[in-house]
């Protein structure tokens, strides 16, 4: 049994509940974003960088980074417990899963930092 | 796994047709590329799954479809349809428009 020292929430049910907030999160940007690229065909740049530049849209796309690093965080977490375990390959396992773990966070946090740029840098 | 490293990827593409005019006319070209189109493609496909498998347990926690083992399993397979028939539509959209 794993503890949860590196997972994101206070406990699995809190793990649980920001997963499933974050994915109404991205399944509306999801579905904004494919109706406004079926909406707009032949898109210009003009028109990209306006969108991209106003502030309700960078507030949604932060909002989005943010629900995905979260989403990332807990499935990717999940994922690690459940392969790199001791009773999987043995007692290396669990030095193996932090490194791999403080890999992902990182990645993940260098993530939402590049998104900010992106969406503040226009 | 492949969702992890592909938001990377949709980040890059991001950035690119933000950062100019030529960053935005670089990521159409990007999109005319082989190699580039099947590792978009297959971003795509992969978030299209996972996104209609997500939704599909989002509609269970509302507590539809949670009768029995048949149903859990039909509505499993209704989602792999599902996921199928937009993944042709991404298909379409990278490779032909």
């Amino acid at each position: 049994m794993v503890t949860n020292v590196t997972s994101l929430g206070r406990s699995g049910l809190s793990d649980w509940l920001i997963a499933r907030v974050s994915a109404y999160v991205m399944t509306a940007y999801l579905i904004f974003i494919v109706g406004y690229l079926m909406l707009t065909p032949e898109l210009s740049y003009t028109q990209w960088a306006a969108l991209n530049s106003s502030l309700p849209m960078r507030m949604f796309s932060l909002l989005t980074i943010l629900s995905i690093a979260a989403h990332a965080w807990i499935g990717m977490w999940c994922v690690l417990t459940d392969y790199i375990t001791v009773r999987l390959i043995g007692p290396k396992a669990t030095a193996l899963r932090i490194i791999f773990q403080l890999g992902m966070i990182a990645i993940t946090l260098l993530y939402v930092i590049w998104a900010i740029d992106i969406l503040w840098g226009i | 796994m492949i969702l992890f490293f592909s938001v990377a990827i949709f980040l890059w593409l991001l950035e690119g047709s933000l950062s100019s005019e030529q960053g935005f006319a670089d990521v159409k070209d990007i999109f005319a590329n082989p190699l580039c189109q099947f590792v978009i493609w297959g971003s795509l496909a992969a978030l299209a799954y996972h996104a209609v498998a997500g939704i599909r347990h989002l509609i269970m926690d509302l507590g539809y479809g949670e009768d029995s083992f048949e149903t859990g399993r039909a509505t499993a397979w209704v989602a792999v349809v599902v996921a199928a028939i937009i993944i042709v539509l991404v298909t379409g959209w990278v490779y032909l428009w």
